[in-house]
């Protein structure tokens, strides 16, 4: 069972990276808005997954973007932090006696799971476009990009959670 | 010192992170400074491989063969419109030469093309960069600069045997000497983030008379020929210095249907960089 949860999980991270580098990247909503999709993967993880696993997972995520995008280290270090912080994200919303295996999602407690991938995208957009902006850049600007990128990427990570799910009843 | 194992073993996921964090921004901060590395990059063989794929899938419908073609000869025609220039314009100026003193009938053109495809772009932040299907194999070095049929592109940044990567005008670490067509003074091109069709030239004296439509073109420049087309003014904007003028300029080359692109080899690059940099 672990060791299929874990294939799935290489499988969404290498569909995530092609999603985000072949596509995403590629579209720029309005000109500024940014769809940063591959945060998903971390969202995703099981509850109680070994929180080395999930830290050099998301750096080695944010590195693979980083190399096809680049932008060497930007996305390593805004990920690998989400990360670090991932599992407290969580406990803020998910009562702490979820059993291991748990995979947070839409069709759980919907609210929850609604809070989680607010903060989760919010914090990993604003040390993106932080980070991003050290080198470069006016404030307003970044702030109007910042906004509109994670309100974008909210929106498509619920529906995309809402049909993943949907597939998976009719599969299973 | 049981309990600080304890505290350490328990706690030890926080020192990877920082560990992982750290080495991140070492490698935020050591590339932003114009480093070559060509692993962690797009430039990179396997990456490059693997746009280059994708981009295949997806030009089928560009009539690319054709175009390719076309481009070849257009470079071979660039080469001998600019060594036929040059040859002109030695006329003009040395009327009085005798025929006693010319040494070499057909000049060497000092510039030859390479002809590239873009296999990758990107251009969602403002770390805007192409990706092209030509290398160091082909004679594609660093520091050259990059045209397309319309007007520049941009400059080569890093190279692998097979593949490179141009930092194009909408960079903000682009910055090219440009001026207007009918005038010799130079200003400054730059981008400021915002739009993708527009750069900005300034540093223009204030005197400086300009129409919208005027075209912008190089002007002293380490990798561009002479007079070759930025793009045309569109308005004045506001200037951050009083006694200067900005203005905007859309870039002539349209970056959302760039494909194909020529390579500009200057042969006598290494030489001048060699002058220049033997006086410092």
């Amino acid at each position: 069972m672990k060791a299929f949860s874990i294939f799935k999980e290489i499988l969404l991270f290498v569909i995530l990276v092609l999603l985000q580098v072949l596509l995403f990247n590629r579209i720029s909503i309005f000109g500024f808005a940014v769809l940063i999709l591959y945060i998903y993967f971390l969202i995703k993880l099981p509850y109680g997954r070994n929180k080395f696993y999930v830290i050099v997972s998301g750096f080695l995520l944010g590195l693979v973007i980083d190399i096809f995008l680049n932008t060497p280290g930007m996305n390593a270090a805004a990920t690998t932090i989400v990360a670090t912080f991932r599992s407290v994200i969580l406990n803020l919303f998910y009562p702490k006696n979820e059993y291991e295996d748990f995979v947070p999602s839409i069709h759980g407690p919907t609210a929850a799971f609604v809070k989680f991938v607010l903060v989760m995208v919010l914090l990993h957009q604003t040390l993106l476009f932080f980070i991003e902006a050290f080198t470069l850049f006016n404030f307003v600007s970044t702030i109007i990009r910042l906004v509109s990128s994670s309100l974008l990427t909210i929106v498509l990570i619920l529906a995309l959670d809402l049909l993943s799910v949907g597939r998976e009843k009719i599969s299973g | 010192m049981r309990n600080l194992f304890t505290f350490i073993i328990r706690n030890s996921h926080w020192l990877v992170a920082i560990v992982l964090i750290v080495i991140s921004f070492y490698l935020v901060f050591s590339h932003n400074s114009y480093q070559r590395s060509v692993y962690l990059t797009s430039a990179n063989n396997v990456v490059g491989w693997f746009y280059e794929m994708s981009n295949k899938a997806t030009t089928f419908i560009h009539l690319n063969k054709n175009n390719k073609l076309l481009l070849e000869r257009n470079a071979q025609l660039e080469a001998e419109l600019y060594s036929l220039k040059t040859y002109l314009s030695d006329y003009r100026t040395d009327t009085l030469k005798t025929n006693a003193f010319l040494s070499d009938s057909v000049p060497v053109s000092q510039f030859s093309f390479i002809q590239a495809e873009v296999t990758n772009i990107s251009f969602s932040g403002p770390n805007n960069f192409i990706t092209v299907n030509k290398g160091s194999m082909h004679g594609v070095k660093p520091d050259m600069g990059v045209i397309s049929q319309n007007g520049i592109v941009g400059m080569v940044q890093s190279v692998s045997s097979r593949f490179s990567v141009i930092i194009p005008i909408i960079n903000p670490k682009f910055r090219l000497s440009g001026k207007l067509k009918n005038s010799n003074n130079t200003g400054s091109i730059s981008w400021d983030g915002k739009d993708l069709n527009i750069a900005q030239i300034g540093e223009l004296p204030k005197h400086e008379v300009f129409q919208p439509g005027d075209t912008v073109m190089t002007s002293f420049s380490r990798i561009f020929p002479k007079d070759v087309v930025i793009g045309y003014v569109t308005e004045q904007i506001l200037s951050k210095d009083d006694n200067f003028n900005t203005l905007n300029v859309r870039i002539a080359t349209d970056f959302y249907s760039v494909r194909d692109i020529l390579i500009i080899d200057d042969k006598y690059y290494s030489e001048q960089n060699q002058l220049e940099n033997s006086i410092q």
